[in-house]
């Protein structure tokens, strides 16, 4: 039995033949929770609000908290794209992406212009994205000090004073160790000058995009039971010291193998065959459009 | 002269508390701990001014408050009652008590006008972090934000306290008691506070470096005339630093004067017992 037959299947009460489950799977007082506690998280830009995550038939940790936030908010005229670090066809979008079909019947795309919601694992598209739209991000580790502080009590005290010395501090041993700072993905970044949040493990790359931005970001981790938000127009600005600037990947000589793009984020693939490095844009969506396909 | 601290009434209760003891714990005859509900009295009704510049002794046995005083005007404890105000030299600022201020203000207070050296240098050092990186703390928590301006800052701090500057990306760890505590004054000094807390900064240490730290501090004091409070049971190092003394009992104020006067003049009798039992 596919997952469409399964939820299509005689109800067990007998009576009639109809789904077993609200539109988007989710039952009313669970979309209710959800949608307040996104709310607060837009009126409130990058602090962590506690939600009661639910059960789903995937795993946690596998994008549930995403996944909550995009059944709570989609509507039948919705226009879908999930991606999985820019990529829209590996296993965990297409998997998400079908579960989400199943449940609500709405229309997919791999099209980021014409999607009304995107959900992502760890990648922003590349195409400018407007006010219409909304993208969604996984989140597995939502607290950006963890690095520094094990306790979540800790830590939300360190929030609430804005006790931020140790995360400085944590790049400050960096460069003395390093010369450089070596955090490569889920870049500290403080949120309309108050709260330091975990961008998702988004590339550098990425975080400028972030930054007063027409699209509203909403971040989901399942697991960890959170949910925080970027409201549109909203300063996004990553940690970094006035001699030791954050900067981005440097992909400099470097070109998509496929579409010649030479301003997007690439992913290096090395040719089994003959062991050669390639680079490919690693939104293939955006690759896709510029092949013309 | 406006006095820099002020502090009115300052009590602080470990424990509930009943009818017998409240509001202010129980009376000084009886100790500082009530019979009926075991409430301690940590500090209990203390009230003290430091000028700009002086440095004012806090003496008395172990438990008698002392510590408890000093992380009270940390803001490491809350308070049960008093009022704790900081003047920052403007003529037309607001007064306000501090500890009706947020968990967060406090921060921003203590991080930019207070500085602090406890007695184990484990409470105030990240033993696991380079010395420089701990100055460094402070100086990010006060605001700092560039790097080379950071490590210069360390550097010179370092010098001054005597520690080699080649060491400075060395942990605290590795270093002997002696410069740990140095280390430790250093972190206290480097955001250029308004206040400095001594909590029994030599106790532990030996003779000789115990020297060596007090001689440091009090040309520190001397150069940047900073404000201190030096808490100590060590009548010689209260003797050698400070100005004023104030002797604690039982959570309470015994006793205040000069330190000349209280050490060879002493009218209470703690404080003579005090006097009398040093060797």
């Amino acid at each position: 039995m596919n997952l469409r037959e399964w939820m299509g299947r005689k109800k067990r009460d007998g009576c009639g033949n109809g789904p077993d489950y609200s539109f988007a799977f989710l039952d009313d007082v669970s979309k209710r929770e959800i949608r307040r506690k996104i709310l607060k998280a837009v009126a409130i830009p990058g602090y962590q609000v506690p939600f009661g995550s639910r059960e789903l038939p995937i795993a946690r940790g596998w994008g549930t908290g995403g996944l909550q936030i995009t059944l709570s908010l989609v509507l039948p005229e919705d226009i879908l794209k999930v991606i999985d670090q820019g990529c829209d066809g590996s296993v965990n979008a297409v998997n998400i992406k079908r579960f989400i079909q199943a449940v609500t019947g709405v229309r997919l795309t791999t099209d980021t212009g014409e999607a009304t919601l995107i959900q992502t694992r760890h990648r922003v598209p590349e195409e400018p994205m407007t006010d219409a739209q909304i993208l969604i991000l996984q989140v597995p580790y939502p607290e950006a000090l963890r690095e520094v502080e094990p306790s979540e009590r800790v830590t939300r005290r360190m929030h609430a004073e804005a006790d931020y010395s140790r995360m400085w501090l944590y790049l400050y041993e960096d460069i003395v160790k390093f010369d450089e700072i070596t955090i490569g993905y889920r870049y500290p970044v403080t949120v309309n000058g108050r709260y330091i949040m975990d961008p998702s493990p988004i590339p550098r790359w990425d975080i400028p995009k972030l930054h007063m931005a027409e699209t509203l970001f909403l971040f989901g981790a399942g697991r960890e039971k959170r949910i925080y938000a970027v409201p549109p127009h909203t300063p996004v600005v990553p940690l970094e010291f006035e001699d030791f600037r954050f900067r981005v990947e440097n992909f400099e000589g470097k070109a998509c193998a496929r579409c010649g793009a030479t301003d997007t984020y690439l992913d290096e693939i090395i040719d089994d065959a003959t062991g050669r490095r390639l680079f490919f844009c690693s939104d293939t969506g955006f690759c896709d459009k510029r092949c013309g396909e | 002269m406006k006095p820099l601290l002020e502090i009115h009434g300052l009590t602080k209760l470990f424990g509930s508390g009943c009818g017998h003891c409240l509001p202010g714990g129980v009376s000084p005859e009886e100790g500082n701990r009530c019979g009926r509900c075991g409430t301690v009295v940590g500090c209990g009704d203390v009230s003290l001014m430091v000028y700009p510049g002086e440095v004012l002794g806090v003496v008395g046995e172990s438990g008698s408050g002392k510590s408890t005083l000093v992380r009270l005007i940390h803001f490491e404890l809350d308070a049960t009652a008093g009022e704790i105000y900081l003047n920052n030299g403007k003529e037309d600022a607001a007064r306000e008590n501090l500890l009706m201020q947020s968990p967060f203000r406090r921060r921003q207070i203590r991080s930019r006008h207070m500085g602090i050296v406890y007695q184990n240098p484990w409470l105030g050092l990240r033993m696991q972090v380079s010395s420089g990186g701990n100055i460094a703390e402070k100086l990010l928590a006060a605001g700092w934000r560039n790097v080379s301006e950071i490590r210069k800052r360390a550097a010179f701090l370092l010098e001054r306290t005597e520690i080699p500057v080649n060491r400075m990306d060395e942990p605290p760890a590795n270093f002997s008691g002696g410069m740990q505590q140095r280390v430790q004054i250093a972190k206290a000094l480097s955001n250029n506070p308004q206040v400095l807390l001594l909590d029994e900064v030599t106790t532990g240490l030996d003779l000789s470096v115990q020297a060596r730290v007090l001689d440091l501090i009090r040309n520190l004091q001397r150069e940047l005339a900073v404000a201190m409070i030096v808490v100590s049971h060590d009548l010689g190092v209260i003797r050698l630093l400070c100005q004023r003394t104030i002797v604690m009992r039982h959570g309470r104020v015994v006793e205040s004067g000069l330190t000349d006067q209280v050490l060879e003049d002493p009218r209470h009798e703690y404080t003579q017992l005090l006097v009398s039992s040093q060797l």
